[in-house]
Parts: C-alpha cells; structure tokens; sequence
C-alpha cells in the first residue's frame, strides 16, 4: 500500500513539474535518461521556488524530488539500486537574492540525512546523555505548554479576525523564549497561513538598517538606498494588500537609540489600518515598553499585549532533565537525588535552562573523564609525536554520577572566593600574596579607606624591606596589581596615572583574611600595623 | 615584441614582488613559510608604483596598448585588477627571501638561545597535561556527539593558553587523520589583530573561503552558513583569542559568535580565551553570559618547580646551564608572575650576557643575577641621582612638603617655600621663580613629578611619582 501511495505522489508531483517545465523552457525530451531527468527536475524546482516565491520550505523540495525520482526508477525499469547522486541544485539559479529569501527560521535539519551521517559512533551511556543535554534548540519544551497555548491562541485569534496585534515577550536569558516561538512557527496551521518575517536585532549594523533588513525579509522593491526609502516601501506594502504578516523581533531593546524614533515607528505599525500585522518583539527587560516607549500608553490601541516568561521553576527543571534523558535511555545517568539538587541550585539562582543544562553536561563529562583516567594516563610526548591513537575506554560500568561531583561544579560556578584558599597553597605566587595582605593591612588599620596604588607600594615596600625579600620597583608592581586584577580579587579604578589610581577589594573581607590566616608569614604580615605609618 | 618595450613599471613590480597565481585554490600552493598579509605587498606595490612615475613619466596611451595585449595579460595589472583578486584569494602573499641562510656550526650558547626562545614552541607542553586532558577531552566529546558549543579559557599571561589549545587542534588534526575523530574544519581569530570587532565576520569568512568581502556581507553569509542545515557539513572549531577586545558597548559581535553554537544546524564549537577569569561576570550582558555557558578553565601561573622543569625541558641535552642558575630564575618569576616567557627572555639575556664576557661555556649564577638585575631594574633610583643638584634640591622640597602636609598633593608656593629654606639650610643661592618652574616642568616630563595642571604658575599642583622613601635612599639622606 505504501508503495502504491508513494508512486501515485510522485507521479502527480511529477506531471505538475512538468507542466510548469514545459511552460518555462517547452524542451524537455521525455525520454531523456533518468539522470538527467532527475537534474532538471530538481532544477526545476528551484526555479518555482525562485519565480512564483512558493514557500516550500527546503527539506519539502527535497525529500519531493528524491521520491520523485524513486518513482520513476520503479516505473522506468526494475532494478531497485539507490538513485544515482543529483547535484543538490544548479549555482547559476541562485541570485544572491534568492539565498537571503531562502534564510529561513524554520528550516529544521533534514531527518533522512542526519540518520545517515557518516560516522556511527558506537557511544557509551555517558556519552548519549552528554549528547541529549545540550543546549541547542529544540521542538519539545516541557514547562512551557501553557505559554505556548496562549501564544498559539494570540495568533490565532488575530488569524481569524484579521485584524493586526503587538505583543512583547519578556524574560530572562534562557527560560525559552525563541524557543517557543519557533516551535510554534513550524505548526502547520500558523506558518502556511502568515508571511513570516523573523529578525534578530543584533545582526544590524546601525539602528536604522533595520528597515532595510525588513525589506530583504519581505522581498520589496526599493526605490533608492537611504533609510527613507526603505520606510516608505515597507509602509506601502503594508497599506496595500497583503496576506497577514507576522513580524518577530528578537532582541529588539537592541534597537533603542535616543529618541526611540524607531522604536515608536515600528510598534506604531500595527495600529495602521488595513496593516494586517502581528507584531511580536522579544527582548529581557520585564518593563521595555512602559520604560522607554512612555508615548504608546497614550493611544489604547497602540499597546502591546505584554506577556512574560517566568524563570523555570524546580520541577520544571527536573521534568526537562527527565524528559531529555528518557528520550535517550540514560535516565539512571543522574540519580533522583543528584537532579533535586542540581535543579534546586539553579532554579534559585537564575532559572535558566541554559545554565542548568550546562551543569548537567558539565558533570557527566568530568565523571567520563575520572572514568577514563585510571586506565589511560594521556602522555603527551606521546600524543604530540606519535602516531598512535589514544586508547579507547571500554564501556562496561557506568552507573550514576556521583553527587560530589555535582557539588564541586556548582561551587565552582557560584563561589569564587572558595577557590582562593585552594589556590593559595600552591601557584599563587609570593609577591601578589603579600600584596593582598598589604591591601588587607591597611583596610583594617588605616582610617582612610582610599587606597591608591602608590600608598600600597609604599607598605609593600616596607613589609618587603622587613622580611629581607626583594620589593618589586613601582611599574612592576602596576603590572602585579593588573595579575592580581584578572583574579577578580580586586579592581583597579582609574588607569590614567598610575600612581595615583585607586585599588578596590572586590571580595568579601572577612572571607579573604580567613583564606589567608593559616600560613604563618601571612599571619604575620596581618598584625605588623607598623608598616604603615607614614 | 610589445610585451617587452611594455611599460617597465610592470617589470619592476614583478621583479621585486614575488607572487603566485593559484589555480583552484590550493594546487599549486605557496612555500610555507608565507604568511598572509595581502594589504602589505599591495602597499609595496603601490610605492613602487609612485616612485617610478616620479622618476620617469609614461604617457597614458602606451600603458593601455601594453595591457590590452593578451600576451602580457599575466604580468600586467592594473591595481584595480590586482586588487581584484587579492580579494577574491587567487593571488597570495608573499615576502621576499633572503638568498640563502647562514651554514656554520653554531656554538652552544647560541643553540641554547634558539631553544629558548619565546617563539619556539616544543612539541609538547610540560607541566601542562591535566589542561591539554580537559581540552582534548571536551573538544573530542563536541566532534563525537557532532553539536555545538562553546568553552571559556582564562589565566594570566604567559601561562601555556594559548600554545595548549593549539597544541589540541594539532593532535585532533592528526587524529581526525587517522579517522579516530571525525574531520573538522578550523578558524582562529585573534581579537588584537581586529582593527574593530566586526572586522572578525571578515576574518572568519576568509578563512572558510579565501574571500575578502565586506562586514556586513560576511555576516550575512556566516548567518546564512550557521543556520540553514548542510547535510555534508562538517564541524568547524573557532578559536576566539583575546575575547575581551571584541567587547564593544552593544556586544553584538560576541553574541553573534555565542549564538551560532546554540543553532543545531551550526556544529559550531567557540573555543575562547581571555586573561580575567571572571570576565563573562564582570563585562558581558547577562545574554551573552548565558549563552558562554559553564565550561570553564582556568591556568594558574607556573609554580617555580614547573618553571624549572619548563626551561629544562627546553635546554635538553646542553650543558650550557648550571641547574642552580635555571632554580633562581624560575624563583625568581615565579615569586611575581609565573610567567614562563619572563623565564625564558630572562635566561636568554643571561646566556647573552656569559656568551660575551666569560670564556667559560656555562652560564652560572652570576650571570643569571646580572640579568635579573637589568630586567627587574630600579630606574627610577637611578634617575634621581642623576638629576642635577638644584633639581635634587626641587624633589627633597617636594618631599619635605608632602611629609609637612600630609596630604600627597602639593602646590607649588608651598614648595618653593621649603625650597628657600632647604637652599639657604645648604648654603645655595635659591634659584628665581622661573628658574623653578623650569627645573619643575623638566621633573615633570621624565615623569618623577606629576604636574597636574600645566599652568605654570605658583598656584600648580604637584604630584610625587615615586615614593618619598625612594628620593631619601637615593639621595643618601636620613629619613626624618
């Protein structure tokens, strides 16, 4: 039956190419060899696609034409190879036009092709959960069903009465807001019956190319090259007659200049009549629109419906990490109570799914690594000269993560200071050590908490002087405080004169002088208030 | 024939530039050791151009009957022509050589100095296997998996960052030959190279292509590039060095590059590295931070040991250094920065040094002093007892006024004062006013004053740019 249905497509497919084949260039020879056929097929395609504007989307014209030619292997004669390879599609058909018409966002990777990558890696447990926690985009978002559903009926709602709409999406990074509206954009019912047009606001290069850019998107003709020009075209096209319009953009607060003239244009657009626009501008600030664009609350009409994406909550984080490690069979990779805390951790910092799946990733990777180790120490030499490969790791054992590991990630990530007193006892080097004890000296001794670098390679000195080690000489000592500043332990104000540019503790005091008491010279330096008079 | 009475520009241009028509790209390709800086052979080109035509005009009328010949085609161009296709990639660059290199023995200093030089880069990296471990291991992971991401590298400068994430590329390189890992493409940008952030789409682009288009024009194609799906694409590395140049206000550049990981049809991995380790923190948009992700590494500076094993490794099998001498060098640094380059140009100074005053063929610990002493130099102290003796005088009053106010900023009528005092205390006629603002705007131009206010009058204020304790040891004075 498949098969029957198969050919029956394709055949129509088929006929209907050919009408328009013969219409463009009337030569087609019928019995010309498969191969060629199958060329000009394609071809033929892309020419539809190019002249009449049709909007297949790509994977579509591809998938048509392969069977399409299946088909006609099965009629034409009876051995059942695989069709020859077709050039994907004639250079000389694309116009740098129509690539920048083919910039889709809802060009979705091709299924067929992906399955039959070339390399099958044979990958262990923690590999495909690596795999499954990445932080591309994808069609199945858990956590967001009801903001999909009210996007869904904001569109349709407009679809239905025709009327044009404004709605501004706000959130914080990473709690899915293209997201969800590309995932909504690839349904059937929403992509078939809008002009899509999506722009990314930081791709333009000045404020007022945007317009520009828009005309691209919606294929207008421009009568000169300026800003102006630009305007009127889109303003044109949108008093005229037009299917509906559905305009996204992302990252839009990239957009506000001084006088927000722009801005104001183009979410005064929707309140054209006859415009047929739905508006959708995406950006993180809770309060874009009431902030900077204070003139639209003015007219009711002009208002953007204002919808905003909540930080993922806990469990909705935990049903993401299910949902991706089921997909992959690897839901043993994290145990119950590693995903609580790891979910817990993030939801009460950011919420970002970003982050959190990051986290994820992050210690499935170390815990493959301290798998790997014990068993193939990587030697250098060996890999840098050699030709050997460097030995694979045997898959038997891969239970869950450990939980430390998690821990120590999250620590990494969210306590910066903690990592001093590591660091301290080994690299960080004597010289910069002292320095922060002298810093700390002084804020606890001294009355005058302004603390130029001057006055601080004063106290150096004298400290150093008292210890019988070499003190650095002042423009050295510039360059240790900027080492010291790559650290993030402290901040160096003022970069004009040196001398004279003040020198800031970023880190909590307290935490700084418990990290340093332990050692003995250190302590040492810490009560020494002699060193500082003047 | 034509092609020879031709316009003898062209000839000069073709006898001082050394250049190669590709075809297709890489058949036919340059030495290696060309480098690719086609704006520079253009300039050169262009002066010669000049030059010529000062010394001998040509009328117009002959030039283009010289070009238009299809028999001179391959040597005559004009510069939009070249230009043309400097652009398009089909010529490369090239720079002149030398005849032929100098063939003697070399001596053992001098092979010693060749192996520590900065620019020498071994073949593996000592002290440096857990960071290459964590490299390798998150890049083979990115290619295996065949997705995109991104991972941020920081450490103070000259601690291995760089050199050991080349040093992956080049082992992935090779095992991608041996069809371990899947084949890859690889981009590095350079953000001090950049005249502006955006100018990385361009440097990007011509990477992947060879071309040389526009900004906005790259960033379109790139666009185009990272989110339409190619089925036969393979995964690209881009190595991001000194990400912290390509901060601009509006980051838009840096979120482009974060962003194109993100897409599925991309197979991007970003690999970037800075000096500050909490840069996404401090300087990027929240936006932009999210998207860096959490794949952190950080090199800590070289402990003195490491230094040691460092330089040694360098030096293997010469015996032009005592090993006391590489300890106090590696002390040395590594009690300041940690900085293996420091190591190495302070050894190599030192080799320098033995080679041109001992006859003996080590370099000891005195040797090693001496050049520590010159790098880690005190000039300031030097520059105070240099000074002339009113100019003493000048830098004592200023340091008698700091220490009688207490506050670090003097005027000059206050100076002058103590400086009337301080010339009659020592028996010197005290210098007119003029003559002291003149001796003050001298100490400020070698920068041991620093003269706020360049109003020369009595009301200027002054500034020490050195300590007070500096000006006392310097000129030999008690302090107090």
């Amino acid at each position: 039956m498949p098969l029957i249905t198969r050919r029956a497509a394709s055949s129509r497919h088929k006929t209907s190419t050919k009408d328009v084949l013969s219409e463009i260039n009337g030569e087609i020879d019928d019995a010309s060899t498969r191969n060629v056929n199958g060329t000009s097929k394609s071809i033929n395609d892309e020419v539809i696609n190019t002249e009449n504007g049709l909007k297949t989307p790509k994977r579509n014209n591809k998938r048509a034409s392969k069977l399409a030619c299946n088909g006609h292997t099965d009629e034409s004669d009876t051995e059942t190879s695989s069709p020859p390879k077709q050039p994907k599609s004639d250079p000389a058909l694309f116009s740098p036009s129509s690539l920048i018409r083919n910039l889709r966002i809802d060009d979705q990777p091709d299924k067929e092709e992906r399955s039959k990558s070339p390399r099958k890696s044979s990958l262990s447990r923690y590999g495909n959960a690596r795999k499954v926690l990445n932080g591309a985009e994808t069609d199945d978002l858990p956590g967001r069903e009801a903001e999909i559903q009210e996007l869904r009926s904001f569109f349709l709602s407009h679809l239905e009465s025709g009327t044009s709409g404004s709605l501004y999406v706000s959130g914080q990074p990473g709690t899915g807001k293209t997201a969800c509206l590309t995932h909504i954009l690839r349904s059937e019912e929403i992509s078939s019956n809008f002009t899509k047009v999506y722009i990314n606001c930081t791709g333009v290069s000045t404020v007022g190319s945007i317009y520009k850019k828009i005309c691209t998107e919606l294929r207008l003709k421009l009568d000169g090259k300026t800003e102006k020009d630009s305007l009127r075209a889109i303003e044109k096209y949108l008093s005229g007659k037009h299917k509906m319009l559905l305009m996204i953009l992302d990252e839009v607060d990239q957009l506000a200049g001084r006088k927000q003239s722009i801005l104001y244009t183009i979410f005064e657009w929707p309140a054209k009549p006859n415009s047929k626009l739905v508006l959708v501008s995406i950006a993180n600030q809770l309060d874009l629109t009431d902030r900077t664009l204070t003139r639209l609350n003015a007219k009711c009409d002009l208002k953007p419906k204002l919808m905003h994406f909540s930080p993922y909550s806990r469990e909705q984080l935990i049903t993401i990490f299910k949902s991706r490690l089921e997909a992959a069979g690897v839901l043993n990779v994290f145990s119950p109570g590693t995903l609580q805390l790891l979910s817990a951790k993030v939801a009460a910092v950011s919420g970002d799914v970003r982050r959190a799946l990051d986290i994820g990733r992050r210690v499935v990777e170390l815990a493959e690594q301290q798998q790997k180790k014990p068993k193939s120490k990587v030697d250098l030499t060996e890999l840098g000269i050699d030709g050997s490969p460097p030995k694979k790791q045997n898959q038997t054992t891969q239970g869950a993560v450990p939980m430390q590991l998690v821990v120590s990630v999250l620590n990494n990530v969210y306590g910066a200071s903690q990592t001093l007193s590591n660091d301290i006892e080994d690299t960080f080097p004597l010289q910069q050590k002292i320095l922060i004890c002298c810093l700390l000296l002084i804020l606890e001794n001294d009355k005058n908490k302004d603390i130029t670098i001057g006055r601080l390679h004063d106290v150096f000195k004298r400290v150093c002087s008292k210890r019988n080690l070499m003190a650095v000489d002042q423009a050295e000592f510039v360059g240790l405080c900027s080492l010291v500043e790559t650290r993030g332990i402290v901040r160096v104000i003022g970069k004009k004169e040196p001398r004279l540019s003040k020198i800031v503790l970023q880190w909590d005091q307290g935490e700084v002088t418990a990290a340093l008491k332990d050692k003995q010279l250190i302590a040492a330096i810490l009560q020494d208030t002699l060193c500082l008079k003047r | 024939r034509l092609s020879l009475v031709g316009t003898p520009k062209r000839n000069i241009q073709l006898s001082n530039i050394v250049e190669e028509v590709l075809f297709n790209g890489n058949s036919s390709l340059a030495e290696s050791n060309r480098t690719n800086t086609p704006r520079r052979s253009r300039k050169i080109n262009s002066t010669y151009d000049e030059d010529f035509i000062c010394d001998e005009p040509k009328t117009p009328k002959r030039q283009k009957t010289s070009t238009s010949t299809p028999s001179s085609k391959s040597s005559a161009m004009t510069p939009t022509q070249k230009m043309k296709l400097i652009r398009s990639g089909a010529i490369s660059a090239a720079i002149e050589s030398r005849d032929n290199p100098l063939k003697r023995r070399k001596s053992d200093f001098e092979v010693a100095r060749e192996r520590l030089h900065v620019s020498a880069v071994p073949q593996s990296l000592p002290c440096r296997e857990q960071e290459f471990d964590n490299i390798y291991t998150f890049l083979e992971g990115k290619l295996q998996d065949q997705c995109g991401g991104c991972m941020y590298v920081s450490g103070v400068p000259g601690t291995g960052k760089t050199a050991t994430v080349t040093g992956v590329i080049r082992a992935l390189k090779r095992d991608a030959e041996l069809d371990i890992v899947p084949e890859f493409d690889y981009i590095e940008i350079n953000g001090m190279r950049l005249t502006e952030p955006r100018q990385a789409y361009v440097q990007i682009y011509k990477q992947l292509t060879g071309k040389t288009v526009s900004w906005e024009h790259a960033h379109a194609l790139l666009e185009k590039r990272f989110t339409t799906p190619g089925p036969r694409r393979q995964t690209t590395i881009l190595l991001v060095d000194e990400l912290d140049i390509l901060c601009n206000r509006r980051q838009d550049v840096v979120y482009s590059l974060l962003d194109w990981p993100t897409k599925s049809t991309a197979r991007l991995v970003v690999v970037t590295i800075a000096n500050t380790m909490d840069l996404p923190e401090r300087m990027l948009m929240s936006k932009v931070t999210s998207r860096l992700g959490l794949t952190r590494l950080t090199f800590q500076p070289y402990s003195h040991k490491q230094l040691q094993e460092i330089v040694t490794a360098r030096l293997s099998g010469s015996e032009a250094f005592k090993g006391d001498a590489v300890q106090l060098v590696a002390r040395k640094v590594a009690a300041v920065s940690g900085d293996a380059r420091r190591a190495l140009d302070i050894c190599r100074r030192a080799t320098e040094i033995a080679e041109e005053t001992t006859k003996d063929k080590t370099v000891s610990m005195m040797h090693v002093q001496k050049a520590l002493n010159e790098m880690i130099a005190t000039l300031k102290v030097q520059a105070i007892k240099k000074c002339s003796k009113l100019e003493k005088l000048f830098l004592q009053a200023v340091a008698a006024e700091v220490a009688r106010t207490g506050i670090e900023e003097t005027t000059f009528l206050g100076v002058y004062t103590q400086l009337e005092s301080i010339a009659a205390f020592m028996g010197v006629t005290v210098p007119v006013l003029g003559r002291a603002l003149q001796i003050c705007s001298k100490l400020g131009a070698e920068r041991l004053l620093i003269c706020e206010h360049s109003r020369t009058d009595i009301f200027m204020k002054i500034l020490l740019n050195v300590s007070s304790d500096d000006i006392y040891f310097a000129l030999q004075l008690k302090n107090n």
